[in-house]
């Protein structure tokens, strides 16, 4: 099955190219889009399975823990991508720095892609069934569908890459579809205005990372990680306020992931990015997408290890984050931007994870995120949908009854969330808690855990929040304007009285442009008060169909299960079955102090030297025996577990008291604490420092560049033009007349001079005798001069 | 002018006159011929003064050329020069005939008939010429009734 | 060369007489005067060659150029001629009359001072042989019985013998002048007749 392994991404390319070619062509109902859509996700899914049984029960304990890299299966595993060196070795050049520019196309699958692709494929396919419920009657079905399989094409190659060119192509693609999906509905300003911007915040961040690449191969000569991580062990582990070559790799790394998971200060798109359809919102920003910046950081952690400075950075963004997140959460109205700034504030807890040594905590977490978010936005879908796109929570309440299945798997969703056990937030969330507290990467981070400490109440105070104003408490729409008119084709069909679901409308393109909110269609449909006054909505919120409700029911039995999968030894009494701790072990390399022993050593066994290898072997084999032996529970775990599920109660309680059982309650401190209210309602002023401020001083740069160019620059340009003309006036001076006044005064001189000469042709024959006349007077003349004087001196002698 | 030339035959006989009184003198007593008084003697005429006198005629005879509008007074002119001409050589050929002996000491040794012979020739070719270019002078004057050669001027721009 | 007593006085007449007879020549106003006055000049110059002892040429002179030339002169002249009421209007002079006059002046003068210095070499020489040769040209010049010398003979015998090429070129030049002439001549009024 591993041989298979190339099938994986190109499935879902297949149904790309199947569904954005021949979609419109064929006119392809949606049936058939949708099976073939979500059927190359299930072979994805089902290869993905087969690889990874394959992976654990026969090749892993053949090769110790190495990971399989295809670049020995041939075609179409695996294949010379971009041949280097070739020119330098024609030369005869064998150690040309390029003849290591050998980029293979190939595959690694180890125990950490093998559980990003499974995140991907079954997540993805289950978001894929929900969205062919609710994408249904849209007129882009078939683009919709292409755009998806496009991004787990992408995704896939972002996971399975062996190189760092695959995992960048895969980002930059994903960055692509991510655009794309958003603005699906590119006829509404805002999905094209947030779809840019997604764009461009993770272009800055791409920035960053092209940098760490192009850094890595002029380091290391190549660019697969498995190579990289061997190589990487020459280079020495550069501590606290040390900023050495690993930390500004790290460094760009980092900046790449800022941008691509929404870390500060790139977090800014996530938000905006709710403009695009919710199982967009679920797959890519919520499960699969913005993770990907952590599992960039995991798969580079021997870069990452070997920078303390950089690890510190790394967690102190990541807590930062989740703790402003958080705070913003709790005052947003709209029930896609809650969750979305909760993504923002977890994806904080997965770099604070990754930040202090605990990758395989931030892996976790990963992981039992992508399922519970995943189920919570695809709840918020649900409650959208049947609330007919209304998204303004305040236009909600007590849905419960109106929405059972709905409701019942985001309560899962909403538990995991919180972190109470036995659900899988829980123990992804407090094994990051226990691991910041106890790290020993770089000191002071009880102070990161305090604040993610805090951060975990404020997550489950809003959650709650979120959960009353959505399903308990009083049915607010019906009192205020019903039928939010986010999306067109709903709103007409709700006009014209059509059943729901018969969004039978033009082309996106025709559609006239509306602002999300803004009231579309007569006024007297919708506006019937009664005769107190109070409108009456005209519709009552309904149940999604099937094909919506079945991915939610999976995703909240995901929910409650997966967290299983890494139950800490601390609540199992000393039997280690930490499953994904020990799965995911190998990937992590021991980054070892050239003076001390912290840990085990367990170097990532590789081809480096053979004769290494049957002592590493066996060093590995024993310290893997002795860790359960040799960590005894710390009991200060268990009193931080108790205390962050105590925390956990408190928001809860709290949340059921402010928007359940008072909910004046709300209004009343949002009075008293009105600063820090208007503070996160603005979302920190964030947003509004980027655009105004940056974008303002960007002008004022381009202004004050231009003003430069102008004076300076063309000033000069002109200023030798205008001396150029000078001369040339000069030139063309002295040649008008000086030179051909030399040159007109020979023709005027003979002209004059003929004037005269010509005097002498008279035609009259008797002057040129006479002239002849002359002529001998004077030769005469010229024989007789001489005799003149002897002559008259002859007559006076006489 | 006019009046002179009325005059200038009388001129002319009694110049004949007088030459041939001093022929008839000379052939009765040819003493008269050898007489070498002081007062002639210093204005004996030698051959200096043979040829200034044709380079007199050939003055008059190149200025009449230039001067005269009427073109057979021109030929006239010219044969005055060709005259002149043949006076100088005539004058020379007796020259050399007369001190051939003390020319032939220094070297100098030439023919002294050459030059009657040559003068013939120039008289034949004189005649020659006057009858040809007489002959374009009437053919011109029956084209232009006039013989001003200023007027005879077709072909000048 | 020496001339004495008579020839010297004889001389000069003839030479004034020359002149003076050439300068009417150039200066009369009736073309006949002025061909008469040519005439008298060409006998005056056939004189001077008697007085040099070249009577063949002077025979010439007379024969030819006064007999056979002027007459054609005159001839020409009579054809030729204008109305002679309209002589006194003409105009005889062209424009540069006094530019020639001065010419020939200049040229007479420079002459004479070119000449000036030979004269010391053409007077007669003072030495022995001279004198004799001197006497020997008076008893030539006399001759004997006859004061004709034997020019004649002499130039007949240089022409038929020494110069007969020339002689004879000379005769067919004048064959053609005087076809030339007729031709040249003979008027489209006589051709008209003869047709």
């Amino acid at each position: 099955m591993l041989k298979l392994v190339w099938l994986i991404p190109v499935l879902p390319l297949v149904g790309f190219l199947f569904n954005f070619l021949l979609g419109r062509r064929l006119r392809l109902n949606e049936r058939a889009v949708s099976i073939v859509a979500c059927g190359v996700i299930l072979g994805s899914m089902l290869l993905t399975l087969g690889a990874f049984y394959e992976y654990h029960w026969s090749y892993n304990p053949a090769n110790e823990d190495k990971p399989y890299i295809t670049t020995n299966d041939g075609f179409p595993n695996s294949f010379t991508w971009l041949p280097g060196g070739a020119a330098q070795k024609s030369l005869g050049n064998e150690k040309g720095a390029l003849s290591n520019f050998n980029i293979p196309w190939s595959y690694q699958i180890d125990q950490l892609s093998l559980v990003m692709m499974f995140i991907v494929t079954f997540v993805g396919f289950w978001i894929h069934v929900f969205a062919t419920g609710y994408m249904h009657k849209d007129r882009g079905y078939y683009r919709f569908f292409s755009y998806l399989n496009l991004f787990m094409f992408m995704m896939l190659l972002l996971v399975m890459g062996s190189n760092f060119m695959i995992m960048f192509i895969g980002w930059e693609g994903v960055g692509l579809c991510s655009y794309l999906l958003i603005g699906y509905y590119f006829d509404r300003e805002e999905a094209g205005d947030a779809s840019k911007k997604a764009f461009v915040v993770n272009r800055i961040g791409d920035f960053g990372m092209v940098l760490a690449i192009s850094g890595v191969f002029a380091t290391f000569g190549t660019l697969q990680f498995h190579d990289i991580a061997n190589l990487s062990a020459a280079y020495p582990k550069e501590h606290l306020w040390q900023f050495g070559l690993m930390s500004w790799l790290a460094l760009g790394l980092f900046i790449g992931a800022t941008g691509k998971s929404a870390q500060i200060p790139l977090y800014i798109w996530l938000p905006d990015a709710m403009a695009g359809p919710t199982p967009v919102s679920a797959l890519i920003h919520a499960a699969t997408m913005v993770t990907a910046g952590v599992f960039m950081v995991t798969r580079t952690n021997f870069i990452f290890q070997r920078s303390v400075t950089m690890m510190m950075i790394v967690a102190l963004v990541g807590c930062l984050t989740a703790f402003i997140a958080a705070t913003i959460g709790i005052t947003q109205t709209d029930i896609k931007k809650v969750l979305a700034y909760s993504t923002v504030s977890q994806l904080g807890y997965m770099f604070l994870g990754a930040g202090v040594g605990a990758f395989i905590g931030a892996i976790f977490h990963v992981f039992t995120h992508a399922f519970f978010k995943a189920l919570l936005f695809l709840g918020s879908g649900s409650v959208i949908h049947g609330m007919h796109h209304e998204q303004e929570m305040p236009r909600m309440g007590g849905l419960q009854k109106y929405l059972p299945t709905t409701y019942k798997t985001m309560l899962f969703g909403w538990l995991a969330i919180c972190g109470i056990i036995p659900f899988a937030g829980f123990f992804s969330k407090d094994e990051i808690l226990w691991k910041t507290f106890s790290t020993s990467v770089f000191g002071g981070s009880k102070i990161l855990w305090f604040v993610g400490f805090v951060t975990a109440g404020m997550t489950a105070f809003y959650m709650t929040r979120l959960m009353g104003l959505t399903f308990w408490g009083e049915e607010r729409f019906r009192k205020t304007h019903g039928g939010g008119e986010a999306d067109e084709a709903h709103a007409a069909a709700h006009d014209k009285d059509l059943k729901p679901h018969d969004a039978a409308v033009a082309s996106a393109g025709d559609r006239p442009h509306h602002q999300p909110g803004e009231h579309v269609g007569a006024h007297d449909a919708t506006d019937r008060l009664d005769a107190h006054g109070v409108g009456h909505s005209h519709f009552e919120p309904h149940e999604s169909p099937r094909s919506m409700t079945l991915p939610l029911i999976v995703l909240a039995a995901g929910s409650l299960v997966v967290g299983w999968f890494g139950i800490p030894h601390a609540l199992t009494g000393g039997a280690n079955i930490n499953f994904f701790e020990r799965w995911l072990e190998p990937v992590i390399v021991q980054v070892h102090e050239p003076t001390a022993i912290q840990h085990a050593i367990s170097e990532q066994a590789s081809g480096a030297a053979s004769g290494e290898q049957p002592q590493v072997r066996l060093l590995q084999r024993q310290e893997t025996h002795e860790e359960p032996a040799h960590e005894a529970t710390n009991p200060v775990e268990y009193l931080l577990m108790l205390l962050s599920l105590g925390i956990a109660a408190g928001g809860i309680y709290l949340g059921r008291v402010f928007y359940v059982k008072r909910p004046d309650l709300p209004k009343v401190w949002a009075a008293k604490l009105r600063p820090l209210y208007t503070l996160s309602f603005n979302k920190w002023y964030w947003d509004w420092l980027l655009d105004v401020k940056g974008v303002e001083a960007g002008k004022a740069l381009n202004d004050g560049l231009f003003q430069v160019d102008h004076e300076f620059v063309d000033g000069g340009v002109n200023g030798a033009g205008s001396v150029t003309r000078f001369w040339a006036k000069v030139s063309g001076w002295w040649d008008k007349w000086i030179i051909d006044l030399a040159v007109n005064a020979t023709g005027w001189i003979t002209r004059a001079g003929s004037f005269v000469l010509r005097t002498v042709q008279t035609g009259f024959w008797q002057n040129y005798a006479l002239l002849f006349a002359l002529g001998l007077f004077v030769i005469l003349i010229y024989y007789v001069y001489p005799a003149i004087s002897t002559t008259i001196k002859g007559f006076t002698g006489k | 002018m006019l009046i002179i030339h009325h005059y200038a035959f009388i001129i002319q006989l009694g110049g004949f006159v007088i030459s041939f009184i001093m022929g008839a003198l000379a052939y009765v007593s040819p003493l008269l011929l050898q007489a070498q008084g002081p007062l002639l003697k210093r204005f004996e005429p030698t051959l200096i003064n043979f040829l200034m006198l044709s380079f007199l005629l050939f003055v008059v005879g190149v200025a009449g050329v230039l001067s005269r509008r009427n073109i057979i007074i021109i030929f006239m002119s010219i044969e005055l020069i060709l005259n002149a001409v043949n006076l100088n050589l005539i004058a020379f050929s007796r020259y050399l005939e007369l001190n051939k002996d003390v020319l032939a000491a220094k070297g100098l040794a030439i023919n002294p008939l050459s030059g009657p012979v040559f003068t013939v020739f120039i008289i034949v070719v004189a005649a020659a010429e006057a009858a040809v270019g007489l002959g374009i002078v009437i053919a011109m004057f029956r084209n232009r009734e006039t013989v001003a050669i200023d007027e005879i001027d077709l072909l000048k721009w | 060369m020496q001339l004495h007593g008579l020839e010297a006085a004889l001389f000069y007449v003839l030479a004034i007489m020359t002149l003076f007879m050439a300068v009417f020549v150039v200066t009369a106003r009736v073309a006949v005067h002025s061909a008469l006055f040519l005439i008298s000049t060409l006998v005056n110059v056939a004189l001077l060659f008697i007085l040099l002892r070249a009577e063949f040429v002077a025979g010439v002179q007379i024969l030819v150029y006064v007999g056979g030339v002027m007459v054609l002169f005159l001839f020409v002249i009579m054809l030729v001629q204008t109305r002679a009421e309209e002589e006194s209007r003409v105009r005889l002079y062209t424009g540069q009359t006094w530019p020639a006059v001065i010419i020939a002046l200049l040229l007479a003068v420079s002459f004479y001072f070119a000449m000036n210095p030979a004269q010391a070499a053409f007077r007669p020489p003072e030495g022995p042989l001279a004198v004799a040769a001197a006497e020997a040209s008076e008893r030539s010049s006399a001759g004997a019985g006859s004061n004709i010398s034997k020019d004649t003979q002499a130039v007949g015998e240089q022409l038929y013998r020494q110069a007969a090429l020339p002689f004879e070129i000379a005769s067919l030049l004048l064959l053609v002048a005087m076809v030339g002439a007729v031709l040249l001549a003979r008027g489209t009024k006589q051709e008209k007749y003869y047709e």
